[in-house]
């Protein structure tokens, strides 16, 4: 008997629905459910992972496949691009269940039964692999979405004795449901469309279809991925609520992996769905139109992110503005795909590859930022960042993994966030005047990552260095378990090999394009000149567009500079032979009662969020500056 | 390794060295400037290197006891001299500038700013942190200006080589939106450099030196040093960008040119800041915003005009 890909995700997705059948009924004994919970994770995630990596690896042109269930016909198809996502799911998932063993002892949960959270949670992770597999809009797409959105539900409201949180996941589930009846409708329109239509039939059906149906059909996409994806305004509508509500695991998963099904949709609609005679009529403007919200998106997103005190929705809000980003990048390319200009053709494919790569980088590091606030939550029982403060010191390791999530997403050089951040700004700024409004789109991506930069030693400052006089005075507050600590430190080693090796990740997704049947770039990707102009070396990634290295982006260079640097100026500071001491900052006397006098999260940047109070998402300040 | 790869290293050599030395010399201008101004004296246009090296001796408290506290100083000096190695002087490539294109440039830059930030952030003091919130503030607004103004080069020869950028365009090449930048620079430079009008963020007299008022000797020193490194390296820019190489054949001759015309930049700072009062950051903040309209109007005029 041959093993295939399919019987591969079957089993996987059977595992899951098994758990949730079967971990519920040792719910009493937590850590043992928890453990099993794993233990059913993990075997799905292995073998979602193997499909995904014979996917990249092999390369070859997958195959449909149909799934009879009585009368009913659900198509799959697992191509490359769906194995990036789905080895996203697979880790991120496993990951996560690991974490939760130790979460969900946290002493604010014990009065909380365990079987509702067990049930949803495989059902979750099923639901989401099946939305990057399924290859219709209808059947097979209803049933993913319906038990990613349905689960998810009930894990975001896990917390229920809190009145705000059960509003937020009710709104959230409200919403998730208008998304669906969006893409249903729009799949409805389709001419040609039935039940389990598959995505190349419905794509043809659309170059049947007259213009204002097909505008239609693209505009309703368009909102119900968007709404997942948190583009603006939809995004602020749910997102900041459901994530700071969601036990903190759960908000890794929404953010780290969950959102990222609304990248799939848009991509695959963008880039499978749009046939030959609509690429020259309105379909050329969707990428244009889409860039636009992209970089409203991130900007707006990310500037209320810097207004928030509450960590997770701090958080919450920069996951919008990170998708800026990646709207932005896939607009970007779909309009420089349909341009015929061979020099935006070229960029096109920087960008695309910026997609998936900003995709997985923030998969990983925004999964680790909120596996990070869920430590600190469970180890001081707060997430208010007027509140946290001073926990390097205490939970020393927890302080070093979120470093490294924040100099990815800050996109520090040689950590993740640069890299990807490089391929979609560099790439809109190098079109030039062909390339007209990205050019400005593209500073204004750049001004919003010293924005992401500034929210980043927010978070950090308020969190794990400055004041928190408190914490230490009180005693208490101690670093989590290996339980939690081991998952958080996996990804943030990940987190560091997606920054060190773009060459590597840009290898790949080059190839995930090339091989990926029946969209507007597999051609683009796929010759060899396109290829060439990718140059990797050990340091990192050049493009070359006409002979000529025009960007080029060496984390592992720019590390290697700044350490010999930094090796010289810790020569420098000892030269002088200079005796060093500890003291205390002078307080007035008031070392440890100084909490009314301290400067909090609150006050942080008041000028700037002032000045940008017309961007909403303003949050009551407690006091004047 | 072949002459052109060792002139090229030769190259990073020259540039570490010439910032190193020439940096807390331009600051001694600038402090004389002020001086004269204010009808004093003032200090040898050494001084600024000598106070270095005496901060070098000096005691050095560490008032946190956490790593990021002693670690920023290294990062925010390292930062800035791999801005300065990577850095085409008199537009000559040096061995390290095929490392890094505009945007890691600018990155790097940043990396600078936000190890003043974390130093500020690691105590516990309200100044550091007013300082420090002050300085965030600042740069969100101002880097987007200093890209935007390599940004002209960047739509003149669509590549983001730092050579090509800033010495790739003549400058008679650039029209009028090539004017209105070198205006926007000009009202920016002392932003760039943190001088007054827009010490905001250090305020002497207001907060004690902000970020760093908790650092004292080495670690203050390297901080310092950091400072008139930035200062020469955003002086300089405006040179390399606005004013063309002299092409001389002679690096000596071209690299003697752009100081001189630097240390002009330098008079002009030193002129602005003690003829400005300090901006409150809310000022600041709607100065800035004029400036990046105005930038941004430049760009989206050279890329539709």
């Amino acid at each position: 008997m041959v093993f295939t890909i399919y019987d591969g995700l079957f089993a996987g997705l059977l595992l899951l629905l098994a758990a949730a059948f079967i971990t519920p009924l040792f719910a009493a004994k937590r850590t043992l459910a928890g453990s099993l919970n794993f233990a059913f994770c993990l075997a799905a995630g292995v073998l979602f992972a193997l499909v995904s990596i014979a996917v990249l690896s092999g390369g070859a042109p997958a195959e449909p496949f149909v799934l009879k269930v009585g009368a009913l016909a659900i198509p799959f198809l697992i191509d490359g691009f769906s194995a990036v996502f789905l080895g996203l799911i697979a880790l991120m998932s496993t990951l996560t269940a690991f974490y939760c063993i130790g979460y969900m002892e946290m002493e604010h949960y014990r009065h909380y039964g365990l079987a509702d959270f067990l049930r949803s949670f495989p059902v979750f992770i099923a639901g989401m692999a099946g939305i990057v597999t399924v290859d219709d809009l209808s059947t097979g797409f209803t049933i993913a979405w319906q038990m990613m959105t349905v689960a998810s539900f009930f894990l975001i409201r896990f917390d229920h004795h809190d009145q705000a949180i059960t509003r937020s996941a009710n709104k959230y589930l409200l919403l998730m449901e208008l998304a669906w009846v969006a893409i249903i409708a729009a799949a409805a329109l389709i001419p040609h469309a039935g039940l389990g239509t598959p995505l190349h039939a419905l794509a043809e059906g659309l170059g049947s279809a007259d213009t204002g149906l097909r505008t239609l059909s693209y505009g309703l996409l368009l909102f119900g991925f968007g709404m997942k994806v948190g583009m603006f305004p939809l995004g602020q509508l749910w997102l900041p609520d459901a994530h700071s509500s969601a036990p903190s695991p759960i908000s890794a998963l929404l953010s780290g992996v969950m959102i990222k099904t609304g990248v799939y949709g848009i991509v695959r609609t963008l880039f499978w769905m749009v046939p030959e005679p609509a690429q020259h009529l309105e379909a050329r403007h969707l990428g244009l139109i889409l860039a636009g919200f992209g970089v409203v998106t991130l900007f707006i997103g990310t500037v209320q992110a810097l207004k928030q005190n509450d960590a997770k929705r701090l958080l919450a809000y920069s996951s919008i503005g990170q998708m800026g980003y990646v709207l932005l990048a896939i607009g970007t390319a779909h309009w420089f795909v349909l341009s015929g200009n061979p020099l935006l053709q070229s960029l096109a494919v920087l960008a695309l590859i910026g997609v998936l790569y900003h995709t997985t980088n923030h998969a990983l590091f925004k999964g680790l930022l909120f596996l990070s606030t869920g430590s600190v939550q469970y180890a001081t029982g707060t997430k208010d960042l007027d509140q946290l403060g001073g926990l390097l010191k205490l939970m020393p390791i927890t302080a070093l993994v979120a470093a490294i999530a924040c100099v990815s997403i800050a996109g520090i050089p040689a950590f993740s966030g640069f890299a990807s951040k490089w391929a979609i700004i560099a790439s809109g700024l190098l079109g030039g005047k062909s390339a007209g409004v990205i050019v400005l789109f593209g500073v204004i991506a750049l001004m919003t990552s010293t924005i992401t930069l500034a929210l980043t030693v927010k978070f950090y400052g308020m969190i794990f260095t400055s004041a928190g006089v408190e914490w230490s005075h009180k005693g208490g507050v101690r670093e989590v378990g290996l339980v939690m600590l081991l998952p958080m430190a996996l990804i943030a080693a990940i987190c560091l090999v997606q920054g060190f090796f773009p060459g590597f990740f840009i290898e790949l997704f080059v190839r995930v394009f090339a091989h990926s049947e029946g969209s507007l770039v597999q051609a683009l990707f796929a010759d060899p000149a396109t290829q060439a102009s990718l140059t990797h070396s050990w340091a990192g990634v050049g493009l070359t567009l006409g002979g000529q290295p025009v960007a080029f982006v060496m984390p592992l260079a720019l590390l290697a500079m700044l350490t010999v640097a930094g090796l010289f100026a810790a020569w420098l500071r000892r030269a002088g032979g200079a005796e060093q001491r500890q003291a205390p900052v002078w307080l007035c006397g008031y070392q440890t009662l100084n909490s009314a006098n301290s400067y909090t999260s609150s006050h942080i940047f008041a000028a700037f969020k002032n000045f940008m109070w017309w961007t909403g998402g303003n949050v009551p300040r407690a006091s004047k500056v | 390794m072949n002459p052109t790869t060792e002139y090229a290293w030769l190259l990073v050599g020259t540039n570490l060295l010439l910032f190193l030395i020439v940096a807390p010399l331009f600051e001694g201008i600038v402090r004389r400037v002020a001086a004269r101004v204010q009808s004093r004296q003032g200090p040898p246009l050494w001084q600024p290197l000598y106070d270095v090296l005496k901060l070098l001796g000096k005691e050095n408290i560490d008032a946190t006891g956490i790593l990021p506290f002693r670690l920023a100083p290294l990062v925010a000096l390292a930062s800035i001299l791999c801005v300065v190695a990577i850095l085409p002087v008199a537009g000559r490539a040096t061995a390290l500038t095929p490392y890094a294109d505009t945007l890691s440039v600018i990155c790097l830059l940043t990396l600078g700013g936000v190890a003043v930030l974390v130093g500020a952030f690691s105590g516990k003091n309200i100044f550091a942190l007013i300082g420090a919130s002050r300085e965030m503030t600042t740069m969100i607004m101002v880097e987007p200006i200093l890209f935007m103004i390599l940004l002209l080069g960047v739509l003149k020869t669509g590549s983001l080589d730092l050579t090509t950028v800033l010495y790739g365009t003549p400058a008679g090449h650039y029209g009028w939106a090539g004017l209105v930048m070198i205006v926007v620079a000009l009202f920016a430079l002392q932003a760039f450099v943190g001088r007054q009008p827009f010490d905001i963020a250090e305020a002497e007299q207001e907060i004690l030196g902000g970020p760093f008022i908790e650092y004292s000797g080495p670690n203050y020193a390297l901080f310092k040093y950091y400072m008139m490194i930035k200062q020469m390296f955003y002086a300089y820019l405006l040179i390399a960008v606005f004013v063309p190489v002299l092409h001389s054949g002679l690096l000596g001759v071209d690299l003697i040119a752009q100081m001189l015309l630097t240390a002009v930049v330098f008079l002009l700072i030193g002129l602005l800041a003690a003829t400005h009062p300090r901006f409150r950051i809310d000022q600041a903040l709607n100065y800035f915003a004029g400036l990046f309209v105005l930038a941004l109007g430049a760009v989206a005029g050279a890329l539709f005009g």
